[in-house]
Parts: C-alpha cells; sequence; structure tokens
C-alpha cells in the first residue's frame, strides 16, 4: 500500500485525535452535571446495559475524521480482482488411463467432480468452456458465462476409453480462447502423452500467445494398480506436466485424492480467473468515511446531547 | 398518647420474651399508676378500669409506668445512596420519619440512635445527629443486638443496597419490636431520563454515560419494582415490620407502615 499525500494521513489523525481530547473535555465538563443514582451496579444490571452508545459514537466520529483524512492521502493499493471478461477452459482427460482407481471412486469421476468446485469458484462473468481429450480432443462446452450451461456440460463428458492426446487438448483449447484478455487453460489428466500433437510444443507457442497453462497431475505413482481392462500400470507423468505449465506461465499441482482434486481446482479457479490490480482507494474511503462520520452526527444529536 | 405511640407500644407487647411470653402479659407488670388512656388492641382485659369505662363510656385501661415505657431506637442510613430523590434527597425524608419516631418518645421512655460505632441516647440529640462514617447496616445492627434491651422498638431506615444476611435481620426481629423502612427507588415507575445521559454513582462517583430508550425504560421499572418486592418480602419473612420510604413524606411513610392514616 502507498500513500499519494501522507500529509493529509497525518491531518486526519491530528484531527481525531483533537476531537478525542474535545469529547473527553465535554465529558469531564459534563462530569459535575451528571444526576445522582443510588446504585450504579444496580442500573446497569437491570438495564442490561453492555456497551457505551455514547462512546460508541465518539469513537464513531473519530474513525469517520481519520477515514476522511486517510481518503485525502490518497491511498492506493495491490489486490487480487476478478477479471472482467476473462476466460479458462478446462481440458479434462478421458483416457482409458483415467479409469484407474488410485483417486477414489476413479481418476474420471474425481475429475468430474473436481471440475464442478472448479465452476463454483470461478467469479460471475468469466466464461468457462470445457474440452474433453482421449485419442483426440473435442469441445464439449464452448466458452460461456452460464455456468448451469457448464455444469450441465461436465456431465456430458464421455466415459473414459482410448489414448491421450494432450497437445491436441491443449491446442483445441486455444482456438476457443479470445484473442486478447485474461486467458487461461487448466489441464486435468494423469499426464501420459501417446498420441497427436507434442504437448510441450504446444505449451510453448500457447504460452507465447499470453495464455496461461496451468497443470493438474491427478494420479499416483508406483501405486503398483494396473489400468482397468489393460496390463498398463496407473502412472502419472509429473515432469511433462511440470513443463508443460512452466513453458507457459503456469504452475503444476499434484492431486492424489479426490478432496486434494477439488481443493486444487477451487485455488485454480481464483488464480486464473483474478489478477492483481492497483486499486485508488480515496474515493470509497472518502465516501464510506463521510458516512460514518454523518451518521454518527446525526444519531448523536437524535439520540440526545453529544458529546 | 399520640397515636403512632400507641401503636408502637402494641407492636412492643407482641415482641417475644424470654421464655415465649409475651410483654403485655406478664403478671405483676407494673406498681405505679400513670394514667387512664383508651383500650387498645392487646391490653389486659385485667387492666380494664371499669369506673372510668363507665364514665367516660368506652373501655378504659390503667396505664403503670413500667409498662408503658418505650425504648425508641434508630437506625439510618445516611450514605451517597440515599441523597439521590426526584425533588428531594431520601436522606431529608429519612429525617422526617426519624423526628416522627423519637416524637413519640414520652415519660419515662429512653431513645437510642445508633450513629457509626456510638450509640446516642440524649432525647434531644438522638433525631439531630448525623454519621461521619459510612453506613453498614450489619454493623449497626450487631451495636443494636449488643447494646439495646430486648423488647426495645428499633426502626431502621435503609435503602437496602447493603443489608446483612437473612439470619441477622432475623435475630434482630426476634429481639426487637423491628421496623424498617426501605427508601422507595424514586424512579421505581419511571425513569425521567431520555436519550443519552450521564449518571454518576452517589457511593463511588463513578459516571457512566447509558442511552436511555424506551426498551432501557421498561426494563428497568420491571427491575426496580422487582427488586422493591424482594426486599419487601425478605424483611417480612425475617419478621421486621415493613414500609417503603418516600421521598415527599418521611413521617407519613412511617405512619403508613404501623397501619396509620398519614
Amino acid at each position: 500500500m502507498s500513500l499519494a499525500h501522507p500529509l493529509w494521513l497525518v491531518v486526519g489523525v491530528a484531527l481525531a485525535a483533537a476531537f478525542l481530547w474535545a469529547a473527553h473535555a465535554a465529558s469531564r465538563r459534563g462530569r459535575a452535571s451528571a444526576l445522582a443514582y443510588s446504585d450504579l451496579a444496580f442500573f446497569e444490571r437491570a438495564t442490561k446495559l453492555r456497551v457505551d452508545p455514547a462512546l460508541l459514537i465518539t469513537l464513531a466520529c473519530a474513525a469517520g475524521i481519520v477515514a476522511l483524512g486517510a481518503a485525502l492521502a490518497g491511498p492506493r493499493f495491490v489486490a487480487n480482482l476478478p477479471v472482467r471478461g476473462g476466460a479458462v477452459v478446462m481440458c479434462i482427460d478421458t483416457s482409458g488411463s483415467m479409469r484407474s482407481t488410485d483417486v477414489a471412486p476413479s481418476r474420471s469421476e474425481a475429475a468430474s467432480a473436481a471440475a464442478r468446485a472448479f465452476v463454483d469458484a470461478v467469479p460471475d462473468g468469466t466464461r468457462i468452456g470445457i474440452v474433453a481429450f482421449a485419442s483426440g480432443a473435442g469441445v464439449v462446452q464452448p466458452l460461456t458465462d452460464d455456468k448451469d450451461a457448464v455444469r450441465d456440460a461436465i456431465g456430458r463428458i464421455p466415459p473414459p476409453n482410448g489414448g491421450t492426446a494432450i497437445g491436441d487438448a491443449l491446442v483445441a483449447a486455444a482456438r476457443q480462447l479470445p484473442p486478447s484478455g485474461r486467458r487461461a487453460i487448466v489441464l486435468v489428466t494423469d499426464g501420459v502423452n501417446n498420441l497427436g500433437v507434442d504437448p510441450l510444443t504446444a505449451a510453448q507457442q500457447i504460452g507465447l500467445n499470453g495464455i496461461e497453462i496451468d497443470t493438474v497431475g491427478i494420479g499416483t505413482s508406483d501405486s503398483g494398480q494396473l489400468v482397468p481392462g489393460t496390463a498398463e500400470e496407473a502412472t502419472i507423468d509429473e515432469d511433462a506436466l511440470r513443463r508443460i505449465a512452466e513453458s507457459a506461465h503456469g504452475a503444476y499441482a499434484r492431486a492424489n485424492d479426490a478432496g486434494s482434486l477439488r481443493g486444487r481446482l477451487a485455488a485454480l479457479a481464483n488464480s486464473t480467473t483474478r489478477e492483481k490490480k492497483r486499486v485508488d482507494a480515496t474515493v470509497p474511503l472518502a465516501l464510506a468515511g463521510g458516512c460514518v462520520l454523518a451518521f454518527a452526527l446525526a444519531g448523536g444529536m437524535l439520540a440526545g446531547r453529544f458529546p | 398518647m399520640n397515636a403512632l405511640r400507641t401503636a408502637i407500644l402494641r407492636g412492643a407487647r407482641a415482641t417475644p420474651r424470654p421464655g415465649g411470653t409475651m410483654r403485655g402479659t406478664r403478671p405483676g407488670d407494673g406498681f405505679v399508676f400513670s394514667q387512664l388512656r383508651a383500650y387498645v388492641e392487646g391490653d389486659d382485659p385485667r387492666r380494664i378500669d371499669h369506673a372510668a369505662t363507665a364514665r367516660v363510656g368506652a373501655l378504659q385501661t390503667r396505664v403503670y409506668l413500667e409498662e408503658t415505657a418505650l425504648v425508641l431506637a434508630a437506625i439510618v442510613d445516611e450514605s451517597g445512596s440515599m441523597r439521590v430523590g426526584r425533588k428531594r434527597a431520601l436522606t431529608d425524608a429519612a429525617d422526617e420519619a426519624v423526628r416522627a419516631w423519637f416524637g413519640a418518645l414520652e415519660g419515662e421512655d429512653q431513645a437510642a440512635r445508633i450513629v457509626d460505632a456510638r450509640v446516642v441516647r440524649d432525647r434531644r440529640a438522638a433525631p439531630l445527629v448525623h454519621a461521619n462514617e459510612p453506613f453498614r447496616f450489619g454493623s449497626a445492627l450487631a451495636i443494636a443486638v449488643r447494646a439495646l434491651p430486648r423488647g426495645a422498638s428499633l426502626l431502621a431506615v435503609v435503602d437496602g443496597y447493603d443489608l446483612p444476611e437473612d439470619e441477622m435481620l432475623a435475630r434482630a426481629a426476634l429481639r426487637f419490636d423491628a421496623t424498617v423502612l426501605l427508601a422507595r427507588d424514586p424512579w421505581r415507575d419511571d425513569l425521567p431520563l431520555r436519550g443519552f445521559v450521564r449518571l454518576r454513582d452517589a457511593e463511588s462517583g463513578r459516571v457512566r454515560r447509558v442511552f436511555v430508550g424506551a426498551r432501557t425504560r421498561a426494563r428497568y421499572r420491571d427491575a426496580a419494582q422487582a427488586r422493591e418486592r424482594d426486599l419487601h418480602d425478605r424483611f417480612r419473612r425475617a419478621g421486621w415490620r415493613v414500609g417503603a420510604l418516600d421521598e415527599r413524606d418521611g413521617r407519613g411513610s412511617l405512619l403508613r407502615a404501623f397501619g396509620l392514616p398519614a
């Protein structure tokens, strides 16, 4: 956070301090005119007094003055804000190896559930697309900001079968994305590419176009489990996924179980659809400070003497 | 004889004496004739003077000095918590009540006012002395129990914020004909406050700013009335005669406590 005019903040704090001193002085003067009561503890118990509203109003006034002073100081800070018009395409692996059950109930079902969590976590207004891939890649849902349509599309993802064409999926996803703006591809796969375009080459090309690729490796290595219906061992090519992500400004994450997969994708929903922006808080802070001050003073005057 | 004294005397007669007997029924009480007076409930029928009754047309009782001499004692809370009120301080009403109390003294009666840690027995000084030390009702009662004769008539004027144990109250009521005037909260029926107000604890001087709204006033009214009921019940259970000290009329408050018209 930085301040364009720090002196105004000092002025605001000084004014608030002066206000509190004036309120305290008025309170001391008022002591002499206080109404004598037999037993204040009984009064407090009887009326169930917990907070001192007058003190709250005094503090609210002081806070309002500080906020106004801070607003004049021109505060600016960097915030992680949702990207307006952002687009993200999920590439979900439906190859035969996704039938593996090392991630309960199976890699493919865990991926579908996690994709729904991803959709839930994406801020409204961000467009989402779905690409499913096995021996080839197909668009299941073109980019849309209709989350219900995306959820329905997740239900239409074909069952796992065939090879793994990661490169083709990346190319298909990149074609869906607009030419500019915040764009990202989230690749959910077990990572053993065996068909189509070389995924690393495709990722490098996509990265050059300013598209971020984040990869999520699903599955376990060296578990000894076989892919159902085959003699192949269920495994995961983490190195390949890490290189794909690095070549397109993204990050790789590993999910050994359905819970961590959901968590990874939910986190990606934030990181791929938000970006850090420099925010000028002058106007909101001035409005907030002014409102607090006005309400506090009006409340004090309506309710009785003030301070 | 004034009506208050008669009422006090009636109460004193009902005070248990050692062995469970009552003052008025002890045989041989009183040898020196003092006066004739109208019969009051509780008088020994053997003391009715038939000749005087025939002359006057109403029952007349012979009164003997020993029998009618009273010990009137008073304990008065003069602490800061009594120096509050709507129009005047409760202490002013308490002073009125005490003056009326000691105003009932006659003939051989004795006065005793417990102030601080001493007993003022001077009949003229008793209504006028004031405390210099913080008031503790329990301590004052303990002094009364030690210093006053059994059967004395005791008046306590307190606000009930600092009460001794019930056992102590009961012990005092067994020993004396005990009457308490409980200071009525001046704002029992309605707080005269609106909005933000400063309240100062009359005892400690602590000041607190509070917001008094309709809900606060309703809560306070309920709590103050409940407190008064509880205090009255507590003293009654302990065997005391109970009255409420109204800041506007201390003497009237005392008379009402004895069932007399103010």
